[in-house]
């Protein structure tokens, strides 16, 4: 049939189906074709105009190659807004996940990328040291990164990463597990590691944060909703239990066992002993030579216990840890130094205390740490 | 049905010679008048065209803010979004470590100022913004405000945006933030409740807090440095950052005072936050209760410290360091890396101190230098107390009554002028013609005396020779005529006339009670 013909012979009714087909074209071409575009403009609106912005937020690279200087805009920021609620994803509460990173575990960021809650909410802040192990260890997780950030789903993609190297040495030449556990070795380790956890806090905290997840970089296996079931206890300091999986050497089975100690709740016989020791001096947790009898919630989790079971906790481990920003924000931070006996994250309860805030426990919900 | 107008295939039954130009067929079917098929197209075509645009009309109403190019590129283009976002950032903490001459190294300051209620002091804040000496760029200006009932907010943001827009390309600054966040403080700013003992614990607790928040909100992992400043300062070198960097300590303060006025002495030490520790405060300090805090400068606690303030000499040298365990926050430079570590304000009795002092207290506990500079000075801004404000309106009411007086004074002699006229002119008048008198008399004694002489003469001459004769009657004579000349007689007299005037005012508040009393009723 020639072209003449067929338009002769065209009807009014062929005419409309052709102009609505043509509407809908146009509709399908203009709508946000899909959820990853508009993500991916909206995160763009989000930005930040440069790269002193506050680093939880990704910023827009500057297009102004001809060296001109423009000067940075006066931003307000309303921290009156910024929320902390039990329910973080229909508040969306943005989450800063900080990790001290030594050793960089692929289950770990696996682990990371499982994790339920937007990851467009999530910023992601690592300190490294400056050596070796670290240089390796940065390679690898940049690696990943890139995989994530730059050709990874924009669904999955973080809503900004922060690698910090530590600008000072850490105390230790090796950091193997039996070398890292000895006592003597644990004040000058756990200062270190409290001066690495507060650089990486307070440099990445910003004005916008509502939730800091310290979360080690050890830590392989969590349930996928770990931040909002932790969220929706809507304490202001929570711990969840930490253990460990292993081949049980005689069943030759998994099974898994305590591994966190520093959660605790304070026993009159470690006050006692604190009282005797010299200022300088700290109590440890789960060693035979200082015997503390304080309740361990290590040991308080039953098989089919309750998992939002919450208990109170004078003292807490780091492993896996939910704090609300204003926590820290008020001062409440790792002691480097034997704060009343204590250090690092058990004096980070301490000092909440001392702040009025107060530390939670849920012995039955647990997260799982590597096995060497 | 075959096509007719195909050019190339078998219309006639021939195959067409392409090449060939004389190719016009004889079978070629030639319409003797053009169809309508083209005007038909070009209807369609404006009917096409109509309902793009009517639709496109439509897509902007429904996505305003949707571009064309995805569209035009069918979504290839879009992947750009993606690329232009950054969102790794890699810092390396030990380039910022904080150097003692950081200008060189373009180390970035950030500069953090808590506000409440501060509209009256923005605007001479701003003049040292300007005149500050390190370059502009590097320095971060973080701001909270908390409280505020005044204009503080708006204000800061005009002044900020003034200076960011500034033409020369010397003065605006790095990274801008001003953070709202309200504590619901209940604490008044006014000098007095502020500097008030009972008040001061918490008072110092809730500044702690505001000082932590804007801090962990504002630094980040570029900064080399931190500089506290209250926007109350009113005189400091412009060279101040430089000054204090180049000492190269954690932590580092100067001296601060205060003007006062003339009559409280000219000055005054003014941060007595800055101090060594004394065994006294130590030994007071074990005897308090966990959450209690020492406050200086209050007669309740006696610390017998050494003070920075009561140290400076306005000729000693203005490097001098020395060692200090609290600090005042009036003016600090301290590095980064001693807020990275985790010192910080304690809002809570660290060590039996809080805010600032608690902050020196934590920095020496983390074995970082705190020192202070006693003989390098700023000035704090001269806020009269109510003491002040009320000793100064007495004395201005002082002033006033004493001016009064003065003028009432003046007044008074202009009255007695014009009701007593001039005694003066009397008085001359009066002595003239006492003295006429008095010459008159001296004429005629002269005249009785020189007659008398005249006889005695005769009768003298008559006896002796003429020499002594011309001498006599001369002396005689001179010595009663000056006599009515002279003052001492007339001198009781002015005196006493002096004295009625001088007494008058005494008397004349009697006389003036009445109009006084009126000029009150009105």
């Amino acid at each position: 049939m020639g072209p003449v013909r067929s338009l002769r012979r065209t009807s009014p009714l062929t005419l409309l189906v052709g102009a609505v087909l043509c509407i809908v074209i146009i509709v399908f071409l203009f709508s946000p074709s899909s959820e990853d575009a508009a993500a991916a403009r909206a995160k763009h609106a989000k930005a930040a105009s440069n790269p002193l912005s506050p680093p939880t937020s990704a910023f827009r690279k500057s297009n102004d190659k001809n060296g001109v200087r423009v000067p940075p805009p006066v931003i307000h920021y309303h921290m009156n807004n910024v929320t902390t609620t039990s329910d973080p994803v229909a508040n969306r509460e943005t989450i800063l996940i900080l990790t001290p990173l030594a050793r960089f575990y692929q289950q770990y960021w696996d682990n990371l990328m499982k994790l339920s809650y937007p990851h467009e909410l999530i910023t992601l802040a690592f300190i490294i040291p400056k050596n070796k192990e670290g240089n390796a260890a940065t390679a690898a997780l940049q690696e990943q990164i890139t995989k994530t950030q730059k050709s990874g789903p924009e669904k999955l993609r973080f809503g900004s990463i922060i690698i910090e190297r530590q600008d000072f040495d850490p105390p230790l030449a090796s950091q193997s597990e039996a070398e890292r556990h000895k006592m003597e070795n644990q004040k000058a380790r756990r200062a270190a590691m409290s001066r690495a956890r507060n650089s990486l806090l307070f440099t990445t905290l910003g004005p916008s944060t509502s939730w800091v997840l310290w979360l080690d970089a050890d830590v392989i296996e969590t349930p996928p909703t770990l931040i909002q079931d932790l969220a929706a206890h809507d304490k202001p300091i929570i711990v969840p239990n930490c253990f460990q999986r292993y081949t049980d050497p005689k069943t030759k089975q998994m099974a898994e066992r305590p591994y966190d100690f520093n959660s605790w709740q304070d026993s009159d016989t470690a006050k006692k002993l604190g009282e005797k020791l010299g200022p300088d001096e700290i109590l440890l947790e789960g060693y035979a030579e200082m015997a503390t009898y304080r309740t361990l919630m290590a040991y308080l989790s039953s098989d089919q216990g309750d998992p939002k079971q919450e208990i109170n906790l004078d003292g807490v481990g780091g492993t896996a840890l939910l704090v609300k920003a204003e926590v820290h924000r008020d001062g409440a931070m790792f002691p480097p130094f034997p704060f009343y006996h204590l250090i690092e994250t058990e004096g980070f309860a301490k000092m909440a205390k001392r702040l009025g805030w107060s530390a939670f426990g849920l012995p039955n919900y647990k997260v799982y740490h590597y096995n060497e | 049905m075959l096509p007719r107008h195909n050019a190339t295939a078998y219309s006639n039954g021939y195959p067409r010679n392409k090449g060939d130009t004389y190719s016009i067929s004889p079978h070629r079917f030639q319409p003797r008048t053009t169809p309508p098929a083209l005007r038909r197209r070009r209807a369609l075509i404006i009917r096409l065209g109509l309902v793009l645009v009517c639709a496109s009309l439509f897509g902007f109403f429904i996505w305003p803010g949707a571009s064309l190019v995805p569209v035009l590129s069918l979504g290839l283009l879009s992947s750009n979004v993606g690329s232009e976002l950054e969102t790794v950032r890699y810092y390396d903490l030990s380039t910022v470590g904080g150097t003692a001459r950081g200008w060189e190294r373009e180390e970035r300051i950030l500069l953090c100022a808590p506000l409440r209620d501060a509209e009256s002091h923005l605007r001479m804040f701003f003049a040292h913004l300007r005149n500050f000496t390190y370059p502009h760029h590097l320095i971060d200006l973080a701001f909270l405000v908390s409280d505020s009932k005044d204009r503080t907010l708006p204000l800061l943001s005009e002044l900020l945006e003034e200076l960011q827009a500034d033409t020369d390309p010397k003065q605006p600054y790095g990274e801008i933030s001003i953070i709202e966040k309200d504590f619901g403080q209940k604490v008044n700013q006014d000098v007095e409740s502020r500097h008030g003992f009972a008040a001061q614990a918490s008072r110092r607790k809730l500044m702690a807090q505001a000082r932590n928040w804007l801090l962990s909100a504002a630094l980040r992992p570029y900064h080399s440095w931190v500089y506290w400043r209250d926007v109350d300062v009113e005189t400091a070198p412009f060279t101040i950052l430089e000054d204090l960097m180049r000492h190269n300590k954690d932590v580092i303060v100067p001296n601060v005072w205060r003007p006062l006025p003339d009559w409280l002495g000219g000055e005054q030490p003014y941060d007595l936050n800055s101090w060594q520790e004394s065994e006294t405060a130590l030994a007071l300090a074990d005897t308090l209760d966990e959450d209690a805090v020492i406050v200086e400068g209050y007669a309740e606690y006696a610390t017998w410290r050494p003070h920075l303030a009561y140290l400076r000499d306005p000729y000693g040298d203005p490097d001098m360091e020395m060692d200090i365990d609290g600090v005042g926050g009036v003016s600090i430079l301290a590095k980064a890396k001693v807020f990275r570590s985790g010192v910080h304000f304690p809002a809570f009795s660290f060590e039996k101190h809080a805010e600032t002092e608690g902050f020196g207290k934590m920095a020496k506990r983390m074995q970082f230098s705190v020192v202070g500079l006693p003989h390098y000075t700023i000035w704090h801004l001269y806020e009269p107390s109510v003491d002040d404000i009320r000793h100064m309106e007495e004395m201005e009411q002082e002033r006033i009554a004493h001016e009064k007086e003065e003028t009432e004074r003046q007044e008074r002699m202009k009255k007695i002028k014009d009701q007593f006229a001039d005694p003066n002119g009397q008085w001359e008048k009066d002595k003239t013609d006492i003295q006429n008198e008095a010459m008159k008399e001296k004429a005629k004694e002269e005249a009785a005396a020189k007659a008398k002489a005249a006889d005695e003469a005769k009768a003298i001459a008559d006896k002796s020779a003429g020499e002594a004769e011309n001498k006599a009657p001369e002396k005689a004579a001179e010595k009663p005529a000056e006599k009515p000349a002279d003052k001492p007689a007339e001198n009781p007299a002015e005196k006493s006339a002096e004295k009625a005037i001088e007494r008058a005012p005494e008397q004349k508040p009697v006389e003036q009670a009445p109009a006084k009393a009126a000029h009150t009723g009105f």
